[in-house]
């Protein structure tokens, strides 16, 4: 580590003895800054872990960043190519989406359309309209799935286990459910009996476990080659399945190119998109955090204004010893950085005490508040709030210490001798 | 013989409220190394200026000033503060310790100054010998609250001593102490002067500048050599 010029380590030197020699002084100064220090902690702890919640929501339902997704629908001969192009590989993931009813056959299911529970959608006509009569069942999106999803949808697990592709398919497809259908089963308790698609065939499901996928809509995971032997007639000749189709890839892998070449070739038209979300939601919640911190700056500016008094106050006070040092060889420049070095020493102290208090309150927050509300639960103290605290105490150091310093810098040597 | 310090013609005059004041009008000094000199003059007459232009705190507005020979008359502040910390020691009529130092800390003062770095060990070493020099190294660890009048007098000496300078400029020293006490703090400055270092000393009392080997009479800015009756 390189050191401290002789410069350097004499004002610090100076400095921590004025410190020392002035604490009262020094603590006013740290009262009056201290909340414009932790106001820009807050803000920019906030809005750190605020960006990073959302941030894991969105990456939850859209895709990890970076991550591409080709839409398309899921026709017979696209999910031939589709499983073609991505079989045996792990950087590629096709999930194919259509609705399925679970619970008692040939009644509407208490959320038809599949709608968040309570929530009503608007479904098809009442039993006096000659529709099915309302009954046990839940309808819930169900995405079948070739591989595992949470490369790039990174679910968090919630209760029992994920799908399992290392044993053979079983003929009871092993649902695992989000937190909206765990509910709604917790809710409704109905036969175990899926209909997929809205056809007749009824298969037996087992549910292994819940994941919260950030979603509203009752949702259920499996895996494709479970699903794909109970599809409805109405998937077509070559019994693929319908609905929509979705591949998620890497960044980087070949397949993209293939894929897409292969399903322009078949006359498929397919979207590609490229997962962005982090820089869209960083441009949006930009705006909202440079108010904030414009608002935590003009406090800022307070608690400079303190340290500038308190310096002025201090050099007033301190004439005699400038000059003295100013006799026994100090350059000016040393007295200003003295000065400068006590002030920057004060803005770091101040920070560190405002940044102890926000990370001490955030811990209280998520103690108590965690269980109510998850994403406070295990946050930590985002590192980039402590340097935005520190840089806010340093600049503020400098600009309550610079008139200081100036002064310091210009006392008369010739004030020893006329004493 | 190179003097260590030689003023030829120094004039400094001041601004006053209505018309600027002649201080030192052609002043002529030379002090050589080892010597003692002592200045003495009515109050106002200019002693305290004297001394502000030999420790280059101020600069002759005519003149030469000479130090070991090479005209720093017109020295930049840079080279000013350099030669201060180098060259010259300062004890002032009130000692100005600054009061929430030890002693030794004060010692330290001139050596903590930004002209160069000294290790600790070193700084300490240098520290204690200054004060040994002075008689005071088992004040060393005493606040200058603590200490009389004559002991921090003592302590500011040492200051001025621990850089070893080849100049050593009083003004007043005694001017705040009994005479018992003046007497032990002139021995102290005296005892310099047998390692080479130029003493000039600015004085009101008779006896302590009987004890120079010098007497200059400033009167009306202008620098005389006092004949010893």
């Amino acid at each position: 580590m390189r050191r401290l010029s002789g410069r350097g380590r004499s004002a610090l030197i100076i400095g921590v003895q004025g410190i020392r020699a002035r604490k009262l002084r020094t603590l006013l100064s740290m009262v009056s800054l201290f909340l414009g220090v932790l106001a820009v902690v807050v803000v920019q702890a906030g809005a750190s872990i605020a960006e990073k919640a959302m941030f894991a929501d969105i990456e939850l339902q859209q895709g990890v960043e970076g991550s591409k997704i080709i839409y398309m629908g899921a026709e017979p001969k696209t999910t031939a190519i589709v499983n073609d192009v991505i079989q045996g590989r792990d950087d590629a993931v096709a999930m194919i989406g259509m609705q399925a009813i679970i619970g008692e056959a040939g009644v509407r299911p208490v959320n038809e359309g599949g709608a968040p529970i309570g929530e009503n959608w608007g479904g098809g006509p009442g039993p006096e309209a000659g529709g099915d009569p309302s009954g046990q069942a839940v309808e819930v999106r169900l995405s079948a799935l070739t591989g595992d999803v949470r490369a790039f949808r990174p679910f968090r697990p919630r209760d029992g286990r994920w799908l399992d592709w290392s044993t053979t398919p079983s003929l009871a497809p092993k649902l695992v459910l989000n937190e909206a259908a765990a509910k709604a089963f917790q809710q409704y308790h109905v036969p175990a009996q899926m209909r997929l698609n809205g056809g007749q065939q009824t298969v037996t499901p087992q549910f292994v476990g819940v994941v919260d996928d950030a979603s509203s809509t009752p949702t259920a995971y499996a895996r494709l080659d479970e699903v794909n032997r109970w599809l409805a007639p109405a998937a077509g000749p070559q019994n693929g399945p319908s609905g929509d189709l979705q591949v998620l890839l890497t960044a980087s892998t070949p397949a993209t190119q293939v894929l897409q070449k292969r399903l322009k070739a078949a006359g498929t038209e397919a979207y590609v998109e490229t997962v962005r979300s982090r820089a869209e939601m960083a441009k949006e919640l930009r705006l909202i955090r440079l108010v904030f911190l414009a608002m935590a700056g003009l406090v800022l500016l307070i608690g400079v204004a303190g340290i500038l008094n308190v310096g002025l106050a201090s050099v007033g006070e301190r004439v005699e010893e400038f000059a003295l040092r100013r006799a026994v060889g100090t350059p000016r420049l040393l007295l200003a950085g003295i000065v400068l070095t006590e002030t920057l020493l004060t803005g770091l102290f101040t920070a560190a005490a405002a940044i102890g208090a926000s990370a001490g309150a955030l811990r209280l927050v998520s103690m108590f508040l965690g269980d109510r509300e998850p994403f406070l639960a295990d946050v930590q103290f985002p590192w980039d709030a402590g340097v935005a605290g520190i840089i806010a105490g340093l600049i503020a150091g400098i600009l309550g210490g610079a008139v200081p310093a100036l002064r310091a810098a210009g006392i008369p040597i010739a004030t020893v001798m006329r004493a | 013989m190179t003097a260590l310090i030689e003023l030829t013609g120094i004039v400094k005059t001041l601004k006053g409220q209505k018309q600027p004041r002649t201080i030192l009008d052609g002043v002529e000094m030379r002090v050589d190394p080892g010597e003692s000199v002592a200045i003495v003059g009515r109050s106002g007459s200019g002693k305290s200026t004297l001394l502000s232009v030999l420790g280059i705190f101020d600069r002759p507005d005519a003149g030469t000033y000479l130090l070991h020979g090479q005209d720093i008359s017109r020295i930049p502040e840079r080279k000013a503060a350099k030669l201060r910390s180098a060259e010259f020691g300062f004890v002032f009529q009130r000692f100005f310790l600054l009061k929430h130092l030890t002693a030794a800390q004060n010692v330290a003062m001139a050596l903590v100054n930004g002209q160069g770095w000294l290790p600790r060990r070193e700084r300490k070493r240098r520290v204690m010998a200054a004060l040994d020099q002075v008689g005071i190294a088992q004040l060393a660890k005493s606040k200058p609250t603590k200490l009389s009048g004559g002991e921090q007098q003592r302590v500011a000496i040492a200051r001025a001593l621990v850089r070893e300078p080849k100049v050593l400029l009083a003004d007043e020293p005694t001017g705040a102490l009994d005479l018992e006490t003046g007497t032990l703090v002139i021995e102290a400055l005296l005892s310099a002067t047998e390692r080479g270092c130029g003493l000039v000393l600015v004085t009101h009392d008779r006896d302590h500048a009987a004890r120079m080997g010098r007497t200059l009479d400033l009167h009306d800015g202008v620098l005389t050599e006092r004949v010893p009756a």
